[in-house]
């Protein structure tokens, strides 16, 4: 594990990745470093250099000079002028990053979607991958563009201060420089301290995360009734008590470090400037006596100057570090290249599918989930596909719809090896209801259509909705198939129950143009009526078009034309159910174990 | 409704002396230690910029004793060095850790109270948005608010010190300083109220927006994603949220920023670059009645006044006051009141009893129809319960109110000849064992998945899993981690898989009342054949209450009720109710007709 750590800390090239990350965001809107180097660099040159310098120079130049009353008010007159402009300045500047920084937000955003979207399925899988994703997203939740772009204007703006106050002490007198020199040390330290403290929030990522998901399972309500109705939580939270507890070891442990760091910076940055200056006027006050009273206090608040720009200058370039990780990680997931690899022949229609001795395993797999599996469709079959929980059905489909690549053999798609195919245009050809369907927090017409309606469409989805059998509670709402779904963002929308939920994920399919549906246990939270409604109209809508269903409920199995059977990832037995009867292997003893549990009656006599 | 609401609010002070003192009953020595730090990290710099410069000038002009300078550097040095040394220790060894401390203390106790919320809670988008901001800033809360109150008392400090030299220098300064932010700082308190306004506006539109970021990035939706043409919608529905959330930063900011720049040209550039100086400027030109020393003094001094100052009444006021308005959601939270109440007594686990339920009535918070009307029944103890009935009857809703998730609206329900109502809700619910249908599990491992305990007994456990046909070999035996949330190594089970081990939960836990909703409807037929007949040998000495659509499983029943829009229609023994030839004949011979004849 540490030594994964180790390759990974160098992999992080620091400079490449805050270009990248000013990149992303300029590219986004320019107005945000636009905005934060001028803001910045009038905030910076104000406070450190015109207010604290120069402002006590001038004056205490003409008190030292015993200049005139008049002289002294005409020159504050134009140190007002001169503020006022300043914060002007600011004011707008601050105005362009506040509405860029949401703007970049969105775009970047934008950016994600469409790179999640081209994603495997499988990265969704592997942790390693999600983990990059979390901090792509990181980047926009904790606004670290906005962070960067004030980082480095911040380091820009120190730097122009910092060339101003020098510039003052060296008119005064240079010697005092030589005390500024360790400083720059400063800089060389920090660096390595956020080093360790880099490595030292890497080492918390995974509590930090154990964090976040309890904080998840509160506040969600997929969890609530389970959280309420058991003692779950109380493991939980011995959870993060242990997350907490590693959490203070790793602080313990790089304490140590950390305090020897910050001793050293400060020692550098201010005890020997500091007290060098004091110790350096001192000598000149009592033994040369070449030393002016406002040339002390020009040189004391330089000193002060310095110190802060060298420590800014410092602070941001760790903040820099810490987000030149994320920002790889952002880098790494909009570079990824997935390895379902798009075709470029259109895919217009559907003639046959096979499946050529196909195996898939997964990759954290040991055993091939599917060996060796070979079957042919042609256009118009109903085909069902069973098997026991685990057999490798749901697999089967996803290699179909290519979320993922078989591993050995090939899946050809009339005639032409599916790799081929443009996977837009693939999947395009295909309707789907998945075993754990989704719905969205959208129209009901939008749920089905897929984008917002003209009152052609509506008339569609209304058609679909009757086929699937939720019309009637559709239709019962005030806005009808307006009405949106969930609560979570409109008072009136509509909470449907899991069957409702269901019913519309086929509805979904039912609403789009396909050439062949695929349905993985499409009626598992349906009432008996509405599933027997729902492959009655299963079988009418699809005439003519090809069907692969997942069922559990051999009664619907009957209903196909062949039978698919799956055991261990292997196709055992293949046939209409009449056939497979007469076999009487694994598919008639599914069957009549379902059909025996009807049958009270006959089990009693 | 609004007069009540502004009755409960607290102070500001209230508020983050409130939070202040939670924070020290966590963690004394946190609290102590940043009061500490404050002023250390304030107060001597500036003092030694006032004092000792001062100090060092007059010497100077005086021209006596000059060593004394070497003295007073010496001691300059002394002062330097001590301060930063407590400040390394402190931060690096002890700041950290106990802040990851306060944070765990004040989340358990946040998580409790989550804990104890109504479900009902989730239904209600205003009260969601709160909770989500108080439990996601806590964290803010802690790390921002102690960093205030540090800074705030180091000003002070500082304040009463430089302004005690000030005074023997001349007090006009302090008169010129003290108008200027008397003028100028009740802008602050307007300024933490409109920043509090945004930040409320800015949930409501960032949760919309966060809720179409997640659909791309959680895995349950990547299928549906990838096979309709949704993702364009989808972002544009995302970017109208986006957009709202700008707009929203454009209007706030006109409002905010500029009050900000009216108060900050106001104390900073008119109060402290004009004014003062010109009257300090007078005094040394024109009065003679200042020394070039003091002139140094009084303007260092003054602007280290006026930086304390202008924190203490326009930075802290603005921040107090938008962090006393999170904290008063905090209060808020914790205090909220939740209408599932406990009850005086402690329900018995023991044997089943008899369950009631009387005339029972509910409507969902915001619903006009009731979604349950009018239900009596009685479940007599040892008897297996079916409750059928088509999508959107209202079984689910029942149970609910079986587990005191809701209370019911009207009616009641009585177990062991006791409503409900008066046992603790605790210990009402211990004597249930629930599988939901929309079930989750948890990033933990296998046990305690199945005990939903931290302690369990693995022979049960691996017992329990043999019930629920859950016959997947794992590495690790009962301790394999299930997700990979955290665990690489963690074990990713199948929609069948992942329903028995919900299902194992129910055979596991040692109580008199089962419920199951739904409990096959991933399971294949050799699975869901095993589940029926490991539900009658295993609960044998429970009462069961399930839901079903799979009228094969409701056949060995005790007793069946069907239910219809919120009502029971028909009720009895699968025998009786087939001689009925009602809607529950209808719908067995509809599953069942497909498998006669096709043998």
């Amino acid at each position: 594990m540490a030594r994964v750590y180790q390759k990974d800390h160098k992999r992080v090239p620091l400079f490449k990745n805050v270009v990248f990350g000013l990149k992303l965001g300029w590219d986004a809107d320019k107005r945000l470093l636009i905005g934060y180097l001028i803001n910045m660099i009038a905030d910076q040159v104000f406070a450190l250099y015109v207010q604290n310098i120069l402002f006590l120079q001038m004056l205490l130049g003409i008190i030292d000079s015993k200049g005139s009353f008049e002289q002294y008010v005409k020159t504050l007159l134009v140190f007002l002028v001169l503020s006022v402009a300043l914060k002007a300045v600011n004011w707008y500047s601050h105005y362009l990053r506040m509405v860029a920084v949401k703007n970049v937000l969105k775009k970047v955003n934008n950016k994600i979607f469409a790179k999640a979207v081209s994603l495997d399925i499988a990265c969704y899988e592997d942790p390693a991958f999600y983990d990059k994703y979390q901090r792509a997203t990181d980047v926009l939740a904790w606004s670290l563009f906005d962070s960067a772009s004030a980082a480095v204007a911040a380091i820009i703006a120190s730097i122009i201060s910092l060339a101003l106050v020098i510039g003052t002490v060296t008119s005064i007198d240079p010697r005092y420089l030589v005390l500024l020199l360790p400083s720059a040390l400063v800089f060389v330290v920090e660096v390595y301290k956020s080093k360790v403290v880099y490595k030292r929030d890497k080492e918390m990522t995974t509590n930090n995360r154990i964090k976040a998901y309890i904080q998840r399972t509160v506040f969600l309500k997929d969890f609530s009734k389970d959280m309420r109705t058991s003692n779950i939580f109380s493991v939980l939270m011995v959870r993060f008590k242990n997350a907490i507890d590693s959490n203070v070891e790793i602080l313990r442990k790089y304490g140590v470090k950390l305090f020897l760091y910050s001793a050293v910076s400060t020692l550098f940055g201010e005890f020997i400037p500091v007290i060098g200056t004091y110790a350096l006027a001192a000598y000149q006050f009592v033994f040369t006596k070449t030393l002016t009273v406002s040339a002390f206090s020009v040189v004391l608040a330089s000193i002060n100057s310095v110190k802060e720009s060298t420590m800014r200058i410092a602070q941001n370039f760790e903040v820099m570090s810490r987000f030149a990780y994320y920002f790889q990680n952002m880098r790494e997931f909009l570079d990824f290249e997935s390895k379902v690899a798009d075709g470029s022949v259109k895919c217009e229609s559907f003639e046959s599918l096979e499946f050529k001795n196909v195996y898939f395993q997964y990759p954290s797999a040991k055993k091939p989930t599917l060996e060796n599996v070979s079957f042919r469709i042609s256009k118009g079959e109903t085909i069902a596909l069973v098997g026991v929980n685990g057999a490798g059905k749901s697999t089967l489909v996803k290699l179909l719809l290519r979320f993922y690549d078989v591993t050995e053999g090939e899946i050809l798609l009339n005639g032409r090896n599916i790799k081929d195919y443009e996977l837009a245009s693939l999947r395009g050809i295909f309707g789907a209801v998945f075993q754990d369907y989704r719905n969205f927090a959208l129209t009901v017409n939008e749920n089905l259509m897929c984008h917002e309606c003209d009152e052609d469409e509506k008339k569609k989805a209304e058609i679909a909705l009757k086929h699937s059998g939720v019309w009637e509670k559709i239709s019962s709402l005030p806005e009808k198939g307006d009405t949106v779904l969930t609560r979570e963002f409109e008072k009136d929308g509509i909470g449907l129950s899991g069957g409702e939920n269901q019913k519309l994920s086929v509805a979904r399919l039912f609403a789009k143009d396909f050439s062949f549906a695929v349905l993985d246990e499409p009626s598992s939270a349906l009432d008996p009526i509405a599933e027997y409604r729902m492959y009655e109209s299963l079988i009418s809508v699809t005439k003519g078009k090809t069907v692969l269903y997942i069922s559990h409920r051999l009664s619907s199995a009957v209903l196909s034309d062949r039978i698919i059977v799956l055991d261990g990832g292997r196709i055992c037995e293949e046939g209409s159910h009449d056939e497979l009867i007469k076999k009487d292997g694994v598919y008639k003893e599914m069957f009549t174990l379902q059909a025996s549990s009807y049958n009270k009656e006959k089990e009693g006599e | 409704m609004k007069e009540k609401k502004l009755k409960n609010r607290h102070s500001m002070f209230s508020n983050i002396f409130f939070f202040v003192k939670l924070l020290f009953e966590i963690s004394p020595g946190l609290v102590i230690g940043e009061f500490v730090w404050g002023i250390l990290m304030h107060v001597p710099p500036r003092l030694i910029g006032v004092i000792g410069v001062k100090y060092i000038i007059d010497t100077v002009e005086s021209g006596e004793n000059l060593e004394r300078i070497f003295v007073a550097v010496g001691i300059i040095a002394l002062i330097v060095i001590l301060s930063n040394a407590f400040t390394w220790v402190f931060r690096e060894f002890f700041w950290n850790m106990e802040r990851e401390r306060v944070y765990y203390g004040l989340n358990k106790k946040l998580y409790a109270k989550a804990r104890q919320l109504d479900e009902e809670s989730y239904d209600n988008p205003d009260f969601y948005n709160n909770f989500i901001l108080t439990i996601e800033s806590s964290s803010d809360n802690i790390q921002n608010l102690l960093g205030l109150v540090r800074n705030y008392v180091g000003n002070i400090i500082l304040l009463f010190s430089i302004g005690s030299v000030l005074l023997t220098i001349d007090p006009v300064c302090l008169v010129i300083i003290l108008f200027f932010i008397g003028v100028f700082s009740p802008i602050s308190k307007k300024i933490g109220n409109l920043q509090m306004e945004r930040r409320i506006d800015n949930t409501k539109y960032h949760r919309r927006s966060d809720y179409f970021q997640r659909i791309f990035y959680l895995q349950d939706y990547c299928k549906e994603v990838r096979m309709n043409d949704i993702s364009p919608l989808l972002i544009e529905r995302y970017n109208d949220a986006a957009e709202d959330v700008v707009k929203n930063q454009r209007r706030y900011f006109k409002k905010i920023d500029s009050l900000y720049m009216i108060q900050e040209s106001g104390i900073q550039i008119f109060g402290f670059m004009f004014v003062l100086p010109l009257y300090l400027g007078y005094c040394v030109l024109v009065k003679n009645s200042l020394s070039a020393g003091e002139f140094v003094a009084a303007f260092n001094g003054a602007f280290s006044i006026a930086s304390s100052i202008n924190f203490l009444t326009v930075w802290a006021v603005a921040i107090f006051s938008e962090r006393g308005k999170m904290i008063e959601k905090y209060r808020e939270f914790l205090k909220a009141d939740f209408k599932i109440r406990d009850g005086e007594k402690n329900a018995e686990k023991g044997s089943p009893k008899e369950i009631k339920i009387e005339n029972l009535s509910f409507t969902y918070e915001g619903n006009s129809e009731p979604t349950l009307k009018n239900i009596s029944l009685t479940i007599k103890p040892y008897e297996k319960i079916a409750l059928v009935g088509y999508n959107g009857a209202g079984k689910t809703t029942l149970t609910n109110l079986i587990l005191r998730l809701y209370d019911p609206t009207e009616g009641r329900i009585v177990v062991d000849g006791e409503d409900i109502r008066n046992v603790t809700v605790d210990s009402h619910r211990d004597r249930f064992a629930a599988v939901f249908q929309d079930f989750q599990l948890f990033s933990c491992n296998v046990g305690e998945n199945v005990a939903l305990d931290k302690n369990y007994d693995r022979a049960r456990v691996e017992a329990a899993l043999d019930n629920s046909g859950f016959g997947k070999k794992l590495k690790s035996g009962t301790e394999t981690e299930l997700l990979r949330e955290f665990d690489d190594e963690g074990v990713m089970l199948s929609g069948g898989e992942s329903q028995k081990v919900a299902i194992a939960r129910a055979f596991y836990k040692d109580c008199p009342y089962v419920i199951l909703d739904e409990p096959s409807a991933n399971l294949d037929p050799v699975a869901e054949y095993n589940l029926n007949r490991a539900m009658t040998e295993a609960s044998d000495n429970k009462t069961v209450i399930f839901i079903s659509h799979r009228l094969s499983t409701t056949v060995h029943a005790d007793r069946i009720y069907v239910m219809e829009k919120g009502r029971i229609i028909e009720s009895g023994s699968h025998e009786e109710l087939m001689e009925q030839n009602g809607t529950y004949a209808y719908m067995f011979n509809l599953q069942a007709e497909k498998y006669k004849d096709k043998m």
